[in-house]
């Protein structure tokens, strides 16, 4: 099977010379989903940005199946700008859409049926500024779906959402994968990338990448987390002390 | 009452009704991005350019849109070498600016009470050449927030999410700063090197306190301005005072009365 997402020693930063991101390489088939585990600082950021093709400095392979779609976090969203979920849905057409074009009317339908997807539809007027934060994440997200990519990055979407947007978003991501697109979802929460079928480890540099049941060992864990992981006796569970900062 | 029928003050209502488009459109963006002291900056930094444009025997509005264009070219290299904080660049930079303006204009040129006019400019003190080109630049307004208008959207919006959709962010914003560094330019001769953001900022911002949708902020700045610019004009030419600083007074005294009266609390920062 072709894969969605292809790294070969890709390595980068924002300074010529200063790696960020050591060498990475992993492969996401279609209909994948792959956990980004790390903590802060650690590359999780740095590795969207290196496969969007905005780090200034790169080495290394990467193959896409198709330009990604990128859900950043919410926090860098300004809350005070006059637009609706609506309207940050069909952001996601912008990009298609030439400057002389009105947007189409399938975007506009596109942009409806991806906020029906994330459950928002009654919300779809509402300013994105009065939103909870947990709604934020799925307008965003719904703006990703608008622009149809084979590949996702997600940066934390699941990161201080409500129980009802979480099970929303897994949903879609459930919905994504059945579609044959790969997602790549970057978190703190070793718990939920359990649940997926695949994990990579990053900490500057790929730590391990698998099936989190063979990859997601102590000792693997203790290289990715360092000092901000906590093994818990007996359980063999890992918790992090996580701090919500976007990291690079 | 202005005598209606004066040149002059024909003149001057025209240029506010021009300026008050360059308001609504792009005083709504200035104030959106967050450009209101790079706009204040813009407006300084042409001070040297008005100074010389005399003495020179050249048109003002062409030595101060080049000091606008090489603020703005000299700015963006600053900050790209990520060394300084971009409004420390700002600052640094419109400092710089007055200063050699101020030489300029005291000690090479003498240029003596004509500093006011370049300070503060005069609404009923303009030529048909002035109108002509506030026009050009209002039309301009128009097709470039016709044409970028969902990319300077986008980009304020969520800039990282923007370039990731595809969207030409860098080209856009590129744009918008131009464009704004065009319509300081023309609107000069009307309120002067220190009082173009009471054209380009103050209105825009009264309106934005009542946080209406994109479109209707557009249109009631432009109304807000129109109304304060007659109503400087009037002043201006019933108290013999500069149309300008009397447009700055009741910009200021229209925004503290809409910040009193604009609903609170539902306005989130970003």
């Amino acid at each position: 099977m072709t894969s969605s997402v292809l790294t070969r020693d890709l390595r980068g930063g924002y300074v010529r010379g200063v790696d960020v991101l050591g060498g990475v390489d992993f492969e996401v088939s279609p209909g994948e989903i792959a956990a980004v585990l790390g903590p802060n600082g650690g590359g999780k950021t740095t590795l969207f940005r290196a496969l969007l093709g905005e780090l200034p400095f790169r080495t290394g392979e990467v193959v896409l199946a198709g330009r990604p779609a990128y859900v950043p976090q919410t926090e860098g969203a300004r809350l005070d700008f006059p637009v609706s979920a609506h309207d940050v849905a069909l952001m996601g057409s912008y990009g298609r859409t030439p400057w002389f074009r009105r947007v189409a009317k399938e975007d506009r339908a596109r942009a409806e049926a991806a906020l029906e997807r994330v459950g928002l539809t009654d919300r779809a007027h509402a300013r994105f500024g009065t939103l909870s934060g947990g709604q934020r994440q799925r307008v965003l997200i719904a703006r990703a779906l608008v622009q149809d990519s084979p590949v996702l990055l997600l940066d934390e979407p699941l990161s201080g959402v409500d129980r009802t947007s979480a099970a929303q978003i897994e949903r879609v991501f459930a919905g994504l994968r059945a579609e044959g697109r790969a997602l790549l979802v970057a978190t703190h929460d070793v718990a939920q990338a359990r649940a997926w079928p695949r994990v990579l480890c990053l900490n500057h540099g790929q730590v391990a990448f698998g099936a989190p049941e063979e990859t997601l060992s102590t000792d693997v864990l203790r290289r990715t987390y360092g000092d901000e992981i906590v093994i818990l006796d007996g359980s063999g569970q890992a918790v992090t002390v996580s701090h919500h900062h976007h990291d690079h | 009452m202005p005598d209606l029928a004066a040149p002059y003050i024909q003149r001057g209502i025209a240029e506010i009704l021009l300026l008050a488009v360059l308001a609504g459109v792009l005083g709504t963006w200035v104030v959106l991005r967050r450009l209101p002291f790079y706009t204040h900056a813009i407006g300084t930094a042409t001070f040297p350019g008005l100074v010389v444009a005399g003495p020179w025997g050249v048109p003002a509005q062409l030595t101060a849109l080049v000091c606008a264009l090489g603020f703005g070219g000299v700015l963006e290299r600053v900050q790209r070498t990520r060394r300084l904080d971009p409004d420390a660049a700002i600052g640094l930079l419109l400092v710089a600016a007055l200063a050699i303006g101020v030489v300029l204009a005291s000690d090479v040129y003498h240029s003596g009470a004509g500093v006011d006019r370049l300070l503060f400019g005069s609404l009923i003190a303009l030529s048909p050449s002035d109108l002509w080109l506030t026009a050009a630049a209002a039309v301009g307004a128009l097709l470039c927030d016709a044409a970028l208008r969902r990319s300077w959207l986008a980009s304020g919006f969520d800039p990282d999410g923007a370039r990731a959709g595809g969207v030409r962010v860098a080209a856009a914003d590129r744009v918008l700063l131009l464009a704004v560094a065009v319509a300081v330019v023309v609107s000069l001769d009307a309120v002067g090197a220190l009082l173009v953001t009471v054209i380009l900022t103050v209105p825009a911002a009264t309106v934005r306190l009542f946080e209406p949708p994109l479109r209707v902020q557009q249109l009631a700045t432009f109304a807000l301005t129109a109304v304060e610019g007659l109503a400087a004009i009037w002043i201006a030419d019933g108290f013999n005072v500069g149309p300008g600083p009397a447009m700055a007074v009741l910009g200021a005294l229209v925004y503290g009365l809409a910040a009193v009266l604009a609903p609170r609390g539902r306005l989130v920062p970003a």
